[in-house]
């Protein structure tokens, strides 16, 4: 992908996690105390609202995609040579598959598991 | 300059934004963002992993309320708490400084360019994105202290 539309993804990435971010901060100390928002049935019933669910998710691929693609531009920066730009390419396309991957089994496990007893 | 000296200058990498010494505000704001950048990802990152012991861990297969409980046990102290404020900190100023960026980015908050004289400031960086570069500080130092009166005091 051309370099000037990574930096476009890099900008709307931006832009779309300052509006989810700002909900998600919204949600743990201003509609809810801190305390009630982290307790296990509050999440459970966050989770099990799909809408909220949704945009768990959506949140997780906008910050992680804005994330390792700025890391991403500052690897680019250290040197220029090929076969360098495609190692550090490929491995930030692996960074972000993994870890969306491991926050979405987070995201399904709580919306369609078992609840386990304490 | 010397263009040796030159070249060696143009190819210091990532030592070249670790080092804003002698630069103006906006170079300053530069090192900054990316510093706050790679910190709130390395935080994600764990985030990732804490949020993931909700469904009892790497090897979990649903909704835990011990495995929740253990890493609260873990986290949520007065350590955590503080490390929760310092990323508030750093998330407000990244976000705020990278709406900065990308209204300069598409020129919406610069100035006409002019020719190049002596004292040699940039005049197309006008007051106003300077002026939010302040803003994103002093937003970034309310949210924190919301932030240390929500995990402390109980506000919310």
């Amino acid at each position: 992908m051309k370099e000037s539309r990574l930096m476009l993804i890099q900008y709307a990435t931006a832009v779309a996690a300052v509006a989810l971010v700002s909900v998600h901060l919204i949600m743990q100390g201003v509609i809810y105390p801190y305390a009630t928002a982290i307790s296990f049935n509050n999440i459970l019933s966050v989770y099990k609202n799909g809408f909220y669910a949704i945009f768990l998710e959506a949140l997780l691929v906008v910050v992680l995609v804005h994330g390792f693609n700025g890391v991403r531009i500052i690897l680019q920066e250290i040197r220029q040579t090929k076969p360098w730009s495609q190692m550090v390419d490929a491995g930030t396309v692996v960074a972000i598959i993994v870890t969306v991957a491991y926050g979405t089994r987070t995201v399904i496990l709580a919306v369609f598991g078992a609840v386990s007893p304490a | 300059m010397a263009v040796g000296e030159q070249k060696a200058k143009n190819r210091r990498g990532i030592r070249a934004w670790l080092n804003p010494y002698h630069y103006n505000a906006e170079r300053w704001a530069y090192f900054f963002q990316r510093v706050t950048g790679v910190a709130i990802l390395a935080y994600v990152l764990g985030h990732l992993g804490d949020t993931s012991f909700f469904v009892g861990g790497p090897t979990g297969a649903g909704p835990s309320e011990s495995a929740w409980k253990f890493i609260g046990s873990i986290f949520e102290n007065s350590f955590g708490h503080l490390i929760l404020i310092l990323v508030v900190l750093v998330l407000f100023f990244h976000g705020v400084n990278g709406v900065r960026l990308v209204l300069a980015e598409f020129g919406l908050i610069l100035q006409k360019p002019s020719a190049i004289e002596y004292p040699y400031k940039p005049r197309s960086l006008g007051h106003g994105q300077r002026a939010l570069i302040y803003v994103g500080i002093a937003i970034a130092v309310a949210a924190a202290v919301w932030a240390f009166l929500v995990l402390f005091e109980g506000m919310g």
